[in-house]
């Protein structure tokens, strides 16, 4: 089967090829997927750029990317809840990432049923940043009347994670720049800041979660917009301390300027990692069906052009998501 | 099973055998939401009476995108004929939408019931004939009436549906998109 595999780390264009590789083996718990559609995330250009080597280490060459729609055409002895046949989407585990290719093998634990009403090519740019969202903001609890501060609300996770909040009841804040005002607004957010024409910090006050999804400086001032005894929960700052141990850091400590942030304003710092997981997958797919989150596509590529899919996302402007259409 | 009984004999006599032998062809089944009766790309040998509940027949489009070709609730048939009667594979997965009981059918056993039991062509006929009937009025009314128009007479027709179908079944069923019965629904709600 033909796969769009990184031979190396380092530029997209020289860094990417097309391969002629066998169908991948089928495990006791995978299905195999007949990929009718994948989806590019910032991760699959920063595992290609190298910059996730010490982290998510691959071997060369791999196939690329990890969200995936398309349909069961054959199923390991362990698997009851999927037939052949059946229309699913996921993000696919670390261990088997690759959907970038007519065919991948997924664990049935990190598959759901696709939402019906939305296209092979809708549905493949959901996982990863639908679970990012969800569960960043399950961990919150997020909930009715929460004033609730999201950063980049056109990017993948950002416009989900507006209409994730919207359908719990919060109030929902938002930057985005001049030329997104208007679809974001769309999508339900309550105020939505022009970051090129407002400074957010005057308008965002005593809110109860800051969502950081941009790092740097605004993981450190989301602590100047959030109410005391708040929540940050970030996906792209520094580990918290608990996480930081999970993943078997021992002697990490919080660095200290947002370690006194934290503690000046009583309010609590979480790094989020996203896990691949079917069943929070059949929930946002419930949520889409009953029209509470609805998918944004920017661009839908060939699979001969996914090269350039890649290009496109390296320049940070899409709005919504690249997509490429396998079969 | 009582109630297709009844029905037969509330249009027509029904002899004892006849009865005997609905009763041993039949077998009483019990589905809860989401669970699927029919899968498309599978082979179809059963038609199903609904006593309870509510069922619908769909198919994916080479997009992914389902479209809803009928729902069925009590004291209607479901089934592929399309399969059943071209001996194919399904072209339509058929899906319990809520908890519902049903009567299953051998397609086989139904077709020899008929020449075993003559009187029995009576009732399949009337069956065929409303079947037909159902589907010109679903064909000129979609070429005919305005989405809004048909979607009163969808309300008419299912009048506690849309408490257990997610407005995408509808959509799809009425060939309208997702926003446009937003739409229609807001302008019932204004008027």
């Amino acid at each position: 089967m033909r796969a769009l595999q990184i031979v190396k780390y380092g530029d997209i264009k020289d860094s990417l090829a097309f391969n002629e590789v066998s169908k991948p083996a089928v495990q006791a718990t995978d299905i195999l997927i007949e990929v009718k559609a994948a989806a590019i995330n910032p991760i699959d250009k920063s595992i290609i750029l190298g910059n996730l080597q010490g982290l998510l280490p691959i071997p060369f060459p791999s196939t690329s990317a990890y969200d995936v729609s398309g349909i069961v055409v054959e199923k390991g002895d362990d698997v009851s809840n999927f037939e052949i046949g059946d229309l699913v989407y996921s993000r696919v585990p670390q261990e088997q990432m690759g959907t970038i290719a007519e065919y991948v093998a997924v664990t049935s634990e990190a598959v759901s049923k696709k939402p019906g009403n939305i296209s092979f090519e809708e549905a493949a740019g959901i996982p990863l940043a639908g679970l990012t969202a969800l569960q960043s903001l399950e961990f919150a609890g997020i909930k009715a009347n929460d004033r609730f501060l999201i950063h980049a609300g056109s990017g993948g996770v950002g416009s989900l994670a507006i209409q994730y909040a919207k359908a719990k009841g919060a109030y929902v804040y938002t930057t985005t720049s001049t030329e997104n005002v208007q679809w974001v607004k769309e999508l339900g957010a309550d105020r939505v800041i022009d970051y090129k024409t407002e400074d957010y910090k005057t308008i965002v006050k005593d809110v109860d979660i800051v969502y950081d999804t941009l790092g740097q400086k605004y993981t450190a001032e989301a602590f100047e917009v959030v109410r005391k005894g708040g929540q940050v929960i970030s996906v792209v700052g520094p580990l918290d301390e608990e996480t930081a141990t999970m993943f078997g850091m021992a002697d990490y400590k919080l660095p200290e300027e947002l370690a006194t942030l934290s503690a000046e304003k009583d309010a609590s710092y979480k790094f989020i990692f996203m896990h691949p997981n079917g069943a929070h997958l059949a929930e946002i797919k419930t949520m889409i069906e009953d029209e509470k989150i609805r998918p944004i596509v920017d661009t839908i590529y060939p699979f001969a052009e996914s090269i350039d899919a890649f290009t496109h996302l390296a320049t940070g402007r899409a709005k919504g998501k690249i997509v490429i259409k396998i079969n | 099973m009582e109630e297709l009984i009844e029905k037969i004999k509330s249009s027509q006599s029904l002899s004892q055998e006849a009865e005997d032998y609905l009763y041993a062809i039949s077998t009483k089944k019990n589905f809860t939401k989401g669970e699927v009766l029919i899968r498309q790309g599978q082979h179809v040998k059963n038609i199903y009476f609904v006593t309870d509940g509510c069922l619908r027949s769909y198919c994916y489009d080479k997009n992914g995108k389902e479209h809803t070709l009928q729902f069925a609730i009590k004291n209607w048939w479901i089934s592929d004929y399309i399969a059943i009667h071209s001996d194919e594979s399904a072209k339509l997965t058929v899906e319990c939408l809520k908890e519902s009981e049903v009567v299953k059918f051998n397609a086989k056993d139904l077709e020899l019931m008929l020449t075993l039991f003559p009187e029995f062509e009576r009732f399949q006929r009337k069956i065929l004939e409303r079947h037909v009937v159902s589907l010109n009025k679903r064909i000129l009314n979609q070429l005919q009436l305005t989405a809004s128009e048909r979607y009163d007479l969808f309300v008419e027709q299912y009048p506690a549906i849309e408490q257990y179908t997610h407005n995408y079944h509808i959509a799809s069923y009425l060939g309208i998109t997702q926003e446009s019965l937003s739409r229609i629904r807001v302008e019932k709600v204004k008027h």
